[in-house]
């Protein structure tokens, strides 16, 4: 007889996978060395522990790892999380395994902002934080209500209306920033192409809450129609005909995930292949269940993040790479070793 | 009335015109209706109605008494399962995950199934003959074992009604017969109702209890099978000229096209009495 899947397994699996994305953000944490005037060296645990000095500047140690590295860590696995989990909604729905987090023309849309922020020389702050990442994130909805509305002008949201607008607005607004980038002092345009590759900087607790708090509401929302995501990926008829409310239930996916994919790249950029591997691998290995697979694809999504920025930060130290360079490097062979050992074959991980 | 099936001057068309027009007929609780007619006549349309994917233009449809738009899409899933052409899904789903499915309109919020649900899911994968390759994916299945999942399906979804959609097209002979036997078992020993949509005018005639031929003018006949089939008839709504045969007390068709052998060659036989 064939295994179910119940909420006590999957809630087992999952503590696992939480338990292994701790491990893995601890270790990166303190990988790298610090450089104090004295000298580049190793963290020191101890030092660490001890807490913070009196004033600052006393305890180094202290404060690089738990004022720098730690929130930089945790946006990390907070981008990779959003990623993955907005790349298995969109394949679900759109009934696509080729879709990403940016195929409703997100990356386009924020990539606007962006260059539109830097160009136009706004320098406000906003939670501490610079104003490109609100940009972006403006940026990123518009666009996706645009295609969402391109895509119901011919009734109900039809998945291939949908995709196609995503892709016509995608190359129309690339088109605008290569105008505008051509345009833009060299400067301006180094900070828009670092934009463009993806890249993980420090941000302020303030900013890290906030967005932490929307992604994980938003992650929330969309476990709960994961398992009519599950029916949806056989067509809306077959849907409809087991009960399942379509068009709600893709109006609650397209926007949690693009809520969650237009803060991910408001605070980090264009982070190619995670939302597209990440859900690929799990699904080779666990199986296309999406309660299972929303879920673990969000806690390795997070661990393979922290894991590429880890190395993005350390590789050709003191000098930093964009993650988005180090994801699609690593990503791709990584993702064929797993095409090629796993067809499904692992039985204990179902 | 008292069908557990009533449909009121139905019609409906996807444009200017109508595909169905002022049809009536009801569908007794346990039977078996067969649905068929000549490609256009609106078979698939008729059935996408029954289930609540499309909405009559004019008259109206009655589930268990109450009209079908008063159903939420939940709700009627639970009177109404649907069993379409087998197709391989774009996800690698397993058999069990398949069917469990079908228990999607009984589940709370994130979409466990409970033991019951799971009992369902285990009687109809026995039923079925599927539970041998619960555990494998569709895609490593032939049409017809493909076909009996989707059927496994709609029997956990528990409903009372049940409507297919040319469920035998793409299958060869021994599977056509053995999805209608099983559809048969399900009728006899769960007392399902059953509305099939079908190409196959002699399986129908061997497994329906009545039958609905629907033409292209908007003309149609319901009744029994042996009535509702005849030489003439089907000559007038297909088109085609058919060779009749009898096995027992029922007549059987063999279309004959332009380039058919001589019909002299063609004779009856009654079923010897050896065959098993």
């Amino acid at each position: 007889m064939a295994e179910f899947l119940t909420a006590k397994k999957l809630a087992i699996k999952v503590v696992i996978c939480l338990a292994v994305l701790a491990v893995v953000m601890a270790l990166c944490t303190l990988t790298g060395k610090i450089r104090p005037p004295e000298g580049p060296r190793k963290i020191s645990l101890e030092k660490v522990l001890a807490g913070p000095g009196q004033t600052p500047g006393e305890n180094i140690d202290y404060e690089i790892l738990v004022g720098i590295r730690l929130p930089r860590v945790i946006l990390a696995a907070l981008v990779g999380a959003a990623l993955a989990c907005s790349g298995v909604v969109l394949q679900a729905i759109l009934r696509n395994p080729l879709a990403d987090p940016y195929i409703l023309g997100i990356s386009s849309g924020a990539g606007l902002g962006v260059i539109t922020a830097v160009i136009s020389g706004v320098t406000w702050s906003f939670w501490g934080g610079s104003p490109i990442a609100l940009f972006a994130f403006a940026g990123a909805t518009l666009t996706v209500w645009l295609v969402w509305y391109i895509g119901r002008l011919t009734g109900k949201s039809q998945v291939t209306t949908l995709l196609l607008a995503g892709v016509v607005i995608n190359a129309f607004f690339s088109a605008v920033i290569m105008f505008l980038t051509s345009i833009a002092k060299s400067d301006q345009v180094h900070s828009t192409l670092l934009w463009l590759m993806g890249n993980i900087t420090e941000k302020s607790f303030a900013v890290l809450w906030v967005s932490a708090g929307c992604i994980l509401a938003g992650m929330f929302g969309l476990f709960s129609i994961c398992h009519r995501l599950n029916i949806l990926t056989f067509g809306e008829e077959e849907a409809k005909g087991l009960g399942v409310d379509t068009e709600k239930t893709k109006v609650v996916a397209f926007g949690f995930a693009a809520l969650i994919t237009a803060i991910a790249v408001s605070l980090s950029g264009l982070i190619g292949f995670v939302g597209l591997i990440i859900p690929h691998g799990v699904r080779l290995v666990f199986g296309p269940d999406h309660r299972q697979l929303l879920p673990v694809s969000a806690i390795i999504g997070s661990a393979f993040l922290v894991v590429a920025d880890t190395i993005a930060r350390i590789i050709v130290a003191p000098a930093q790479l964009p993650v988005g360079v180090i994801t699609a490097i690593a990503g791709g062979p990584f993702f064929l070793v797993l095409l090629a050992r796993y067809t499904r074959k692992v039985s204990w991980l179902k | 009335m008292n069908g557990i099936i009533e449909v009121e001057n139905l019609s409906f068309g996807y444009y200017a015109g109508e595909i169905l027009k002022d049809l009536n007929f009801e569908v007794t609780p346990g039977k078996f209706v067969g649905i068929a007619g000549p490609n256009g006549a609106g078979k698939t349309t008729l059935l996408n109605l029954l289930c609540g994917l499309l909405r009559p233009k004019a008259g109206s449809i009655r589930i268990n008494s109450a009209r079908i738009e008063s159903y939420s899409v939940k709700k009627l899933a639970q009177k109404v399962a649907v069993v379409r052409q087998e197709f391989v899904p774009v996800f690698d789903f397993t058999v069990a995950e398949t069917v469990s499915m079908a228990r999607t309109p009984y589940l709370g919020t994130f979409g466990f199934e409970s033991k019951t649900d799971k009992k369902f899911i285990a009687e109809a994968l026995e039923m079925t003959d599927t539970a041998q390759f619960a555990s494998r994916p569709l895609a490593q299945l032939s049409g017809g074992e493909r076909q009996r999942v989707f059927i496994a399906r709609a029997l956990a979804q528990n409903t009372a009604i049940l409507l297919l959609d040319e469920p035998t097209s793409f299958l060869d002979l021994k599977h056509q017969v053995g999805i209608y036997d099983l559809l048969k078992k399900m009728q006899q020993e769960y007392g399902k109702t059953i509305v099939a949509v079908t190409h196959d005018i002699n399986l129908t005639i061997q497994y329906a209890d009545e039958a609905l031929l629907l033409g292209t003018d908007s003309n149609y006949h319901i009744g029994k099978t042996k009535d509702v089939f005849s030489q003439q008839q089907i000559e007038k709504v297909f088109g085609v000229r058919t060779f009749t045969g009898r096995v027992g007390q029922e007549s059987f068709f063999l279309p004959l096209g332009k380039f058919a052998k001589d019909n002299q060659t063609i004779t009856s036989k009654p079923p010897s009495s050896q065959q098993k």
